[in-house]
This record gives C-alpha cells, sequence and structure tokens, in this order.
C-alpha cells in the first residue's frame, strides 16, 4: 500500500540568525502507513517540528523527496490539517467563523458552512461558545476550537506540533482522549510531533524516535496496546512501562547528546 | 497569613470617585471661565486681545442661531472626511503593496522618509495655487496627511502579521486572494484602527488650516476673517466650536473602536 507521508531521503537545512544554515538532518527517509497514528519523538532541536513542516509543504527539502499518497509535494498538501503547537485562531473571528473559515475558503457560503461548523463545535464539547472571540476561552477551548477548525475540512492527514504542551496536564489528558475519540471514528492518518514519550506512547499506534542534530531514525517502535485507550489509565498497565523504558533507554542517549552537544 | 494593616490600607486606600473627578473637572471648568470674565470686567486682561466668556459665549449662540455657522462647519467637516477617505484608501493600496513587495519597498524608503520628516502642513500654500482656494486645496492637503499615517501602519500592520496564523490559513488552503482577506487586511485594519484618531485629527487640522490660508468658506475661513478685523472674540469663538466639534467625532470614533476591535483581549 502506498504510505500516506513519505520522506525519501530528504535534507533539512534551517537559515541561522547569522545568515548561514545549519543542516538538521540528512539523508532521512521514514514511511507513515495510511490510517497509522504515528509519534515523532527526539531531543529537543532534532527537526521533528521541520519535518511536519515538510509534510505539510509548508517548507521545502533542499535534497530528497517528500510524497504524500504517492505524488511529490510541491506547494502546500492539499490533504492534510495542521494543528500547532501556539493559538492560531484568528484573533478578529468568532469561534464559529473561525470553524467555518475551511469551507469557505473552499467554495462554500457562509449559511451552507454554518451548521457543519455547529456540529463540530458541539462534537469537541464548544456548544454555545460560537459567538465568543478566542481571548474569551481558555486554552484548553481554544484548542478544542482548533481541533474544530482542521477536522471540519475532512482531511486524509492531520499534522500535530506538541498541540496540547502549552496545557496544564489535567486538560492536556482530557484533550488527549479527546483527540483519540475523534480520531478512533475517523481513522485518519496523524503525524503526532511531541517531546513527552508518556503521550506519544499512550496515543499512537507506532512512535519514532529522532536522534539528536543531524536527525537519523533512531528506531521504530510499534505500540500495541488496547484500544480504545483512556490516556489515564493507561499509563498503569504495566505493557506501558515496559515500552516506556525500552523507548526511553533509546531516547535518553539522544537527550544527552543534544544537551552536551 | 497577611498582614491585616496591610490588608486594610491596601482596601481602604482612598481613590476619588467618578462623581467626585467630574465634580472637580466642572469646578475647573467654571472657575478658570469666572476667572477669565473678571479678569477682563476690571481691566487686568485687555479685552481687546483677550475677549470675555460672557461676549465668546454670546457670539456662539449668535452664529448657532442665525444659522451662520453650519455651511462653514459643515464645509470643513466635508473637507476632512474627503481627506480622510481618499487618505486612508491611498495608504492602504500602497502599504499593502509595499509590504508585499520587498524591492519597491527598499528602493522607495529613503524618499518615503524625506517626505514623513517634511512638515507637511507647508505643502498648504503649493496646494492652494495647485488646486484654488476651493475645497480640493485643504483636501489634497489633509490627504497627504492621513495617507503618511495609514501607509505606515498598514506597512507596518502586514508585515507584522503573526507566521502562525499565516501558516494555519495556508493550511486551509486558503489562496494569495483569500491569505490577504482573512489575514493580512484583518490584522492591519486592527493598526489602521488604532490610528484613526490621528488621521481624523490630522484631516480637521489640514482642512481648518487650508481654510486659514486661503478660502470662502470653512471654520478656519471664519477664523481668519475675525483675525482680519482684530475680532478676538470671533477667533475665540472659531477656536473653540473646533474644539467641540472635533472632540464629538473623537468620542464616535472611540465607540467604533470600541465595537471594531471588539475581538482584542481587554478591549
Amino acid at each position: 500500500m502506498t504510505p500516506a507521508v513519505s520522506f525519501d531521503a530528504v535534507t533539512i537545512r534551517l537559515p541561522t540568525s547569522d545568515g548561514g544554515a545549519l543542516t538538521v538532518a540528512t539523508n532521512l527517509s521514514l514511511d507513515i502507513a495510511e490510517g497509522h497514528f504515528v509519534a515523532i519523538v527526539g531531543p529537543s532541536g532534532c527537526g521533528k517540528s521541520t519535518l511536519l513542516n515538510l509534510a505539510a509543504g509548508l517548507l521545502f527539502a533542499p535534497e530528497g523527496k517528500v510524497r504524500i499518497f504517492g505524488d511529490e509535494l510541491g506547494g502546500i498538501n492539499q490533504h492534510a490539517a495542521y494543528l500547532f503547537q501556539q493559538d492560531a485562531l484568528l484573533p478578529w473571528r468568532t469561534i464559529i467563523d473561525n470553524v467555518l473559515l475551511g469551507p469557505l475558503i473552499r467554495g462554500r457560503s457562509h449559511a451552507e458552512a454554518e451548521p457543519e461548523a455547529r456540529h463540530w463545535l458541539q462534537r469537541v464539547g464548544l456548544a454555545g461558545f460560537e459567538m465568543q472571540f478566542p481571548h474569551q476561552l481558555s486554552g484548553g477551548m481554544r484548542k478544542r476550537a482548533a481541533l474544530a477548525q482542521s477536522w471540519i475540512v475532512d482531511p486524509r492527514i492531520l499534522l500535530m506540533d506538541e498541540p496540547f504542551s502549552a496545557l496544564d496536564v489535567q486538560t492536556r489528558q482530557i484533550m488527549e482522549t479527546e483527540l483519540l475519540g475523534l480520531w478512533a471514528e475517523t481513522r485518519k492518518t496523524v503525524l503526532f510531533v511531541t517531546h513527552d514519550l508518556e503521550e506519544a506512547i499512550a496515543l499512537a499506534d507506532e512512535v519514532v524516535v529522532l536522534s539528536a542534530r543531524p536527525a537519523r531514525i533512531k528506531g521504530v517502535y510499534p505500540v500495541d496496546l488496547p484500544r480504545p485507550r483512556d490516556v489515564a489509565e493507561i499509563r498503569m498497565i504495566p505493557e506501558f512501562n515496559t515500552l516506556y523504558n525500552k523507548i526511553w533507554a533509546d531516547l535518553r542517549v539522544e537527550v544527552g547528546a543534544a544537551a552536551h552537544g | 497569613m497577611a498582614d491585616p494593616v496591610t490588608v486594610a490600607t491596601a482596601t481602604t486606600r482612598r481613590e476619588a470617585g467618578r462623581p467626585v473627578i467630574l465634580a472637580m473637572q466642572v469646578g475647573f471648568f467654571v472657575l478658570s471661565m469666572v476667572g477669565w470674565e473678571l479678569m477682563s470686567s476690571t481691566g487686568l486682561l485687555d479685552v481687546f486681545f483677550f475677549s470675555k466668556p460672557s461676549l465668546i459665549a454670546v457670539r456662539m449662540w449668535d452664529w448657532l442661531s442665525s444659522g451662520f455657522i453650519y455651511e462653514h462647519l459643515f464645509t470643513t467637516l466635508i473637507e476632512a472626511l474627503l481627506a480622510f477617505i481618499i487618505g486612508t484608501v491611498l495608504g492602504v493600496i500602497f502599504g499593502l503593496t509595499f509590504a508585499r513587495v520587498r524591492l519597491l519597498a527598499a528602493v522607495f524608503n529613503p524618499y518615503i522618509r524625506v517626505f514623513n520628516a517634511l512638515p507637511r502642513v507647508i505643502l498648504a500654500p503649493i496646494f492652494l495655487l495647485w488646486f484654488g482656494l476651493g475645497i480640493a486645496s485643504k483636501v489634497a492637503l489633509g490627504v497627504t496627511l492621513v495617507f503618511m499615517v495609514v501607509f505606515f501602519n498598514t506597512y507596518q500592520g502586514i508585515r507584522e502579521v503573526n507566521p502562525v496564523l499565516l501558516n494555519n490559513v495556508r493550511m486551509l488552503q486558503a489562496s494569495q486572494r483569500q491569505l490577504l482577506r482573512y489575514v493580512y487586511l484583518p490584522s492591519a485594519m486592527t493598526w489602521i484602527f488604532s490610528s484613526l484618531h490621528t488621521s481624523i485629527g490630522f484631516a480637521l487640522v489640514a482642512a481648518v488650516v487650508g481654510e486659514y490660508l486661503g478660502s470662502a468658506r470653512g471654520v478656519g475661513f471664519v477664523v481668519a476673517q475675525a483675525e482680519g478685523v482684530f475680532d478676538t472674540t470671533g477667533v475665540f469663538a472659531g477656536l473653540i466650536l473646533t474644539s467641540v466639534v472635533v472632540l464629538g467625532i473623537d468620542l464616535l470614533i472611540e465607540r467604533l473602536e470600541n465595537y471594531l476591535l471588539r475581538w482584542r483581549p481587554g478591549g
């Protein structure tokens, strides 16, 4: 089967503040199978987010290819939605106007898109907050709205860049569980970047560990934990711990290398 | 536990309430008017140069009740409004273009700086020569003032668009035109709205100054006429009338601004 996302020997270079270029990864290859929830972990600065931006088409690799369902990516990825780490709702649009922006951009009328947006807001538990502006909502609620905004366009691939890292622990676990709930209904392909190994194991089918710069694939670990999962409870089962220790043994070397290099 | 004494001082520290402040504000006004009136009546101030509040009030009442002033006020406001609209539209268009086309900004940067450094009121005589004594010369002057304010704010607004918002809307498959419509323009609008006070004020200044220098109508013309016959009362009446009108417009703008920028935190 054609992978949903395929990185084929990509090189990632980022411009530095002094005008040079920093090589973040060379010759990196990775396939993401369709319908899989894949978490990418690695030490900070190893290029996890950059990898996601490549898959989104927001960045381009100077060498190597990114393929989406077999087609080489030449612009913005048409099949993907992106959930950002930072707040990305338009602050001057109400919550419902933010959610229906995707359909609006795709040429639907405001009136057509509105019931659907209401439906999505209900699904993420934001019914009644349609006419609020983003700043009037809590951080967790803004994330819910952002989820609705990205899911309403029914993307085949979801790219998530540490989406819940700014939330407090409780809110975060609730959001993770809800994300899994939504995901279970549709089984979209998910690329989830995080620096939190527990979060990665709790959510994903597969955990990809990246090495310190220059990033290589250090290991790919299948997560054979039962679904549906409750992210708070799954941390208690022994298999979770075994897996955690196994991956952490790999990851800690890289985190150490990143911290000292 | 908090020290009860500190808590007490923190919560009972006296702050004058709104009615008290208002009473003091009115008191100050009454006191200064009465003082002025008395000084003028007793000859401490020369009435010829300083007039008297009572005379000014009577004059303003005359203007308003006879209907003499409305035509002039209307002219001034129309000039200011036209200058404001044209200046804003041009400022947005140019600000947008310069922010999106780096080469233009780079090439014209020194010229814009020079033009901005120029005290633009000095252009009034030139505009009078070019556009005559009618409203066109005043509008032209106002446009140059408003344009610069709006231009800089638009430019800044577009350049400082949050890249995350931009990427988010790009991921929703927005075209360049849609990015402009949904991200760039609203982002710039917040900057433009916050400069409304300045640009409307500038438009009115330009109108009055232009009229003062040469015209047959407008508040500036009325003031110039009064000055020509050493009618200090008329000059003051014109001045105060203009201030009141500007104040009224300012309050309206503040309301509009609060409404349009209601999405802002704490706004």
